[in-house]
């Protein structure tokens, strides 16, 4: 993307009323990653989003809050009690990469290999959202089609709210990929709650191998009120593979997509369920 | 609000600089334009890591970063890591292992080894993946540039006593995973 001039304005408030007046001639700009690759027919205005102090990492409440010009490496060395985000953040391109890129550049702009979206459906994460004032939408609103569209009039993201996991609940991530820093070609997460050996509730979402990240709600019917055992992943994770439409893939067909899809899956719920039951790393 | 003119200012290997650029320069242009040549450019599009540099001591693709986001920073290239009559400890250990074919990746491989260093006591095989997974060798000579790099490590682990090197499991396998 071509510039033409590069803002740091100095508040919130500053950034949006220089993209309000900039409309599409401005862009805000976080590590500035996948600036590089995108398109536009004139050039922009970068408005610098990194000197606004949204690059931090706190637990206050039931929440552990996530600034949106976090660096992924930050959220990847990050530990705490069921904290689970660091699995993908380690998983996402290169140390360099994730040195510099932010988790808001990873979700205000959706491409299709993105991993993160994936994971923060399935946490049930919620999106802070500064319009002038803050407001929060849950991730199924904020990813339900291209989160862009919520910031074209000038509107940023500021933090991401991650619900603290309770002792019953669990997490698990799977990416694959062809070699470790390559771009995902499925990936899944899930989270289970428990009531003893059953699943109390689960939340599934995909991505990469589908044209946009999505949560699985025929995977998650074939889990709730069932026991947290191999034989219910298995088939929750048969429900996924034709619940969706997987993309061909370099030299991949969309049966071994949906294959890989299912593997996956039952990776991923086995993980999880683990979590659950006191995995710790 | 800040309207930069098309300046940018940033401490470069120890001195403090101000150069000409433009809003959409990458800061690899830059730093070549400049005679900071040991920064390559190899793909241009951050998979390779030649033009790997230290940004505020972090590893950063060059060819991936506005100049403009270097202002205020401590940027160091390659040129502050050693020079061709006084190589640097790694620098060194490079050239014994006969690890250096072409070359071309070495100097990202030397910047991305410095953050390894200077910021992490535990040289376990996870952690130096992790700091060296952003580096391609085209020459494909990882084996030997893994070789001279645990040299470093094992020495730099042996004087902090914090792991001894007799009977540590380390692996002389390829860096990458
Ligand atoms: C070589 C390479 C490999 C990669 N591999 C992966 C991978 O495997 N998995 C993966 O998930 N990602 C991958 N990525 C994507 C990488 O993580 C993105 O480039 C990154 O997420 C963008 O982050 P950024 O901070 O650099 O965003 P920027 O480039 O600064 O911004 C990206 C978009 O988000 C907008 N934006 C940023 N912050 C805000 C905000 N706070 N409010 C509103 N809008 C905002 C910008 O205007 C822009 O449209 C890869 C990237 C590269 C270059
Ligand atoms: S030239 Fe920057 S990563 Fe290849
Ligand atoms: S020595 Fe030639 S690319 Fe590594």
């Amino acid at each position: 993307m071509k510039l033409s001039e590069f803002i740091r304005p100095a508040s919130l408030a500053e950034a949006r009323k220089a993209l309000r007046e900039l409309g599409p001639k401005g862009m805000p700009l976080a590590g500035g990653t996948a600036l590089h690759f995108m398109q536009s027919k004139t050039p922009v205005t970068a408005v610098d989003l990194t000197g606004l102090g949204l690059s931090f990492i706190r637990r206050k409440g039931g929440f552990f809050s996530i600034g949106a010009a976090t660096p992924l490496s930050d959220i990847q060395r990050y530990r705490s009690p069921r904290w689970a985000m660091h699995e993908i953040c380690r998983r996402i391109s290169t140390h360099q990469i994730r040195n510099v890129s932010t988790i808001g550049g990873n979700i205000c702009r959706v491409f299709p290999w993105a991993d993160l979206p994936v994971v923060l459906l399935a946490m049930n994460a919620r999106m802070v959202i500064y319009s002038g004032k803050e407001s929060e939408m849950g991730a199924d609103e904020f990813f339900s089609s291209q989160p862009a569209r919520l910031f074209s009039g000038g509107n940023l993201l500021t933090a991401v709210k991650i619900p603290v996991l309770k002792a019953q609940h669990g997490f698990g991530s799977v990416k694959a990929n062809r070699n470790a820093a390559a771009f995902s070609l499925v990936t899944i997460a899930a989270l289970l709650e428990l009531d003893g050996t059953t699943i109390k509730s689960a939340r599934v979402a995909a991505g990469s191998a589908i044209p946009f990240p999505k949560r699985l709600p025929e995977v998650e019917a074939a889990l709730v009120g069932r026991e947290a055992v191999t034989d219910v992943f298995k088939k929750a994770a048969a429900a996924g593979g034709t619940a969706a439409k997987w993309n061909v893939r370099e030299g991949m067909s969309a049966d071994y997509m949906r294959q890989l899809a299912e593997v996956s899956l039952l990776d991923a719920l086995e993980r999880a369920a683990e979590f659950a039951r006191g995995r710790v790393d | 609000m800040t309207r930069t003119s098309h300046t940018v200012s940033f401490t470069l290997n120890g001195e403090k600089k101000t150069f000409d650029t433009r809003p959409d320069e990458k800061l690899l242009t830059l730093l070549r334009r400049e005679g900071y040549r040991g920064t390559k450019y190899g793909c241009g599009q951050g998979t390779c890591g030649a033009c790997t540099v230290l940004v505020d001591g972090k590893a950063t693709y060059a060819c991936l970063l506005y100049s403009m986001q270097a202002e205020g920073r401590k940027v160091r290239t390659i040129e502050s890591a050693g020079t061709f009559d006084k190589p640097g400890e790694f620098q060194k250990e490079l050239i014994a292992a006969g690890a250096v074919q072409c070359g071309y990746c070495i100097p990202g491989m030397v910047m991305s080894a410095t953050a390894l260093m200077e910021s992490e006591k535990d040289f376990s095989d996870e952690i130096v993946k992790e700091y060296m997974d952003g580096n391609l060798c085209r020459c494909t000579g990882y084996e030997k540039i893994w070789v001279a790099l645990r040299r470093v490590l094992d020495r730099r682990e042996a004087a902090t006593a914090k792991r001894p090197v007799a009977g540590k499991k380390t692996s002389s396998k390829g860096a990458k995973k």
